[in-house]
């Protein structure tokens, strides 16, 4: 099959690979006619993630239909169409029980600080992603969700990662109505978490980046009020619009790759010295008014960052923070979507055939052509 | 001055779905942590994955190699054997995490060097072989 190989930092190509086969009686193959591409995916495209060999397929927002289900795979039939969370989750371990199944015990040899994650390193697990024709689920019955007759690829891609996400972050934030949010970062997870915000009762939402189409579409689309952290002094700012106190919740988006700090960049991106740039994360304490609640969505990876945590300790603040759990968001975030209170759809901006992923990723990277969420069609564009 | 949208302002949040989701029973991550209750088609415990490759678990003690797991990349070359070092120690040690970062470098260094190889191999025999046609004609 056909299948996304990582070439080394910044560098993807396209290759054949063995097809993927059923190792687990609870495993299913899919077809995969829907793979998003995820801003987490530009920290592995960029040599941030530990144990990223070369060779691995990325791709962990996948909707497909099934090619094999294995013989415990069970209520999974040939020609279900699924929409599969980033999770790789047994549905039974002491996390799975209590709702955490991207805490799952039972799928990750690798690491005790996740669950496996589909095409997201060694560090997690070790699977094949999903940007490719083909890719292995295990746990097939507990996981994935089968996508509703009367609802498109397009329609549901949202809800095997972003938008879970993206809610979760402001759900994380714990409000009782009328709050000041303020969330870094404008990408489709800051999105989802600014029109998320709304659906929880906030008063208020900012967004700060510092790309300007982005912002223009948080305005349009997330009813947000945008501040570009290039004009702008954006603590200063935060705190001029709350009164001098600060946000009474700030969410991370952005995770490690953020903008904005020099130092930060060159410790983390370029000399990897540390894990990432942490600088949305430190502005986030700050903005964030003393007993308030940061919220932290963006990813980072093991194993150190230059975080500003005295600040955050000083301020009284509550950090909450956490892969998202994506399959209990699942049902309910699907009827925001089809009640058309969160248009899902409106996000993908481009569209690309498997064969021109390296574009799509370069066009992700470098923020061009007014790019929010690109999709790759493995098997072009699917009939719903 | 900061730069906000203060027309926005009077209309904040206009067109969105407001306090919908307001009330706690409404929220899906709320608690985080529920009463215990399997989901859906779950077998559990699960069967022991059977697949033939190699695999690191890090070097926790106690911990136990889980039921499923990735096969994705099998290690191989010195990365592989970075890899293996690395894996020697559990996940809450620095040098597990500075190794795998380095074995990462060594996999891309090494990746660069196999494809020089592939196109230095032919170039290399041309070379020879019309050097190898000089000395035969001059004879």
């Amino acid at each position: 099959m056909k299948a996304l190989s990582y070439e080394g930092p910044a560098r993807v190509s396209v290759r054949n690979k063995p097809d993927p086969r059923i190792e687990h009686p609870q495993d299913a193959v899919l077809r995969v006619t829907c793979a998003a591409i995820c801003g987490s995916d530009l920290h592995l495209l960029h040599g941030l993630v530990p144990d990223t060999r070369i060779g691995s397929t990325f791709g962990h927002e996948i909707v497909g239909v099934v090619e094999e289900a294995g013989p415990q795979a069970d209520g999974v039939e040939k020609g279900d169409r699924l929409m599969v969370p980033f999770n790789i989750s047994c549905g039974g371990c002491y996390y799975c029980e209590r709702g955490l199944t991207a805490c799952c015990e039972n799928t990750n040899p690798s690491s005790d600080v996740a669950c496996g994650v589909y095409g997201y390193s060694h560090t997690t697990g070790g699977y094949d992603g999903g940007q490719a024709e083909y890719v292995r689920v295990p746990f097939a019955a507990v996981g994935p969700m089968k996508v509703p007759d009367d609802m498109s690829d397009e329609d549901v891609i949202a809800l095997t990662d972003a938008f879970p996400t993206g809610y979760q972050a402001a759900e994380m934030c714990n409000l009782s109505g009328g709050e000041t949010v303020v969330v870094f970062g404008a990408g489709p997870v800051g999105l989802y978490a600014m029109k998320s915000a709304w659906l929880l009762g906030a008063g208020r939402v900012v967004a700060v980046d510092k790309v300007g189409y982005r912002l223009d579409f948080a305005r349009r689309w997330a009813g947000a009020e945008t501040l570009d952290f290039e004009k702008v002094d954006v603590i200063t700012a935060v705190k001029d619009m709350t009164e001098g106190r600060g946000a009474d919740a700030c969410i991370d988006a952005v995770g490690c790759e953020a903008a904005g700090s020099p130092m930060q960049r060159a410790a983390g991106i370029y000399a990897k010295m540390v894990a990432g740039s942490a600088a949305a994360l430190n502005w986030c304490f700050h903005a964030t008014r003393k007993g308030g609640t940061v919220s932290v969505v963006g990813v980072y990876g093991p194993p150190y960052n230059l975080v500003d945590f005295g600040t955050a300790m000083n301020k009284c603040q509550t950090i909450r923070t956490g892969q998202c759990s994506v399959r209990r968001y699942m049902p309910h975030l699907l009827e925001h979507i089809r009640s058309g209170r969160v248009d899902a759809k409106a996000l993908i901006t481009h569209r690309y055939p498997l064969d021109k992923a390296s574009e799509a990723y370069h066009t992700f990277a470098q923020k061009q052509d007014g790019c929010i969420k690109p999709i790759l069609l493995p098997h072009g564009r699917t009939l719903h | 001055m900061h730069e906000t949208t203060t027309e926005q302002g009077r209309a904040r949040g206009a067109g969105q779905a407001i306090g919908v989701d307001l009330d706690p029973a409404r929220r899906p991550g709320v608690p985080r942590m529920h009463a215990p209750e399997r989901l859906p088609h779950t077998r559990f415990p699960p069967e022991q994955q059977q697949s033939r490759t190699t695999v690191f678990m890090h070097r926790r003690p106690h911990k136990s190699f889980p039921p499923v797991f990735g096969t994705a990349v099998p290690p191989k070359g010195v990365s592989g054997l970075v890899r293996r070092a690395a894996y020697r120690y559990p996940d809450h040690h620095m040098r597990h995490w500075t190794m795998l970062l380095l074995a990462d470098r060594v996999d891309a260094w090494e990746h660069r060097a196999r494809k020089a190889l592939k196109l230095a191999a032919p170039a290399l025999g041309a070379i020879f072989a019309v050097r190898a046609g000089i000395r035969a004609f001059a004879r």
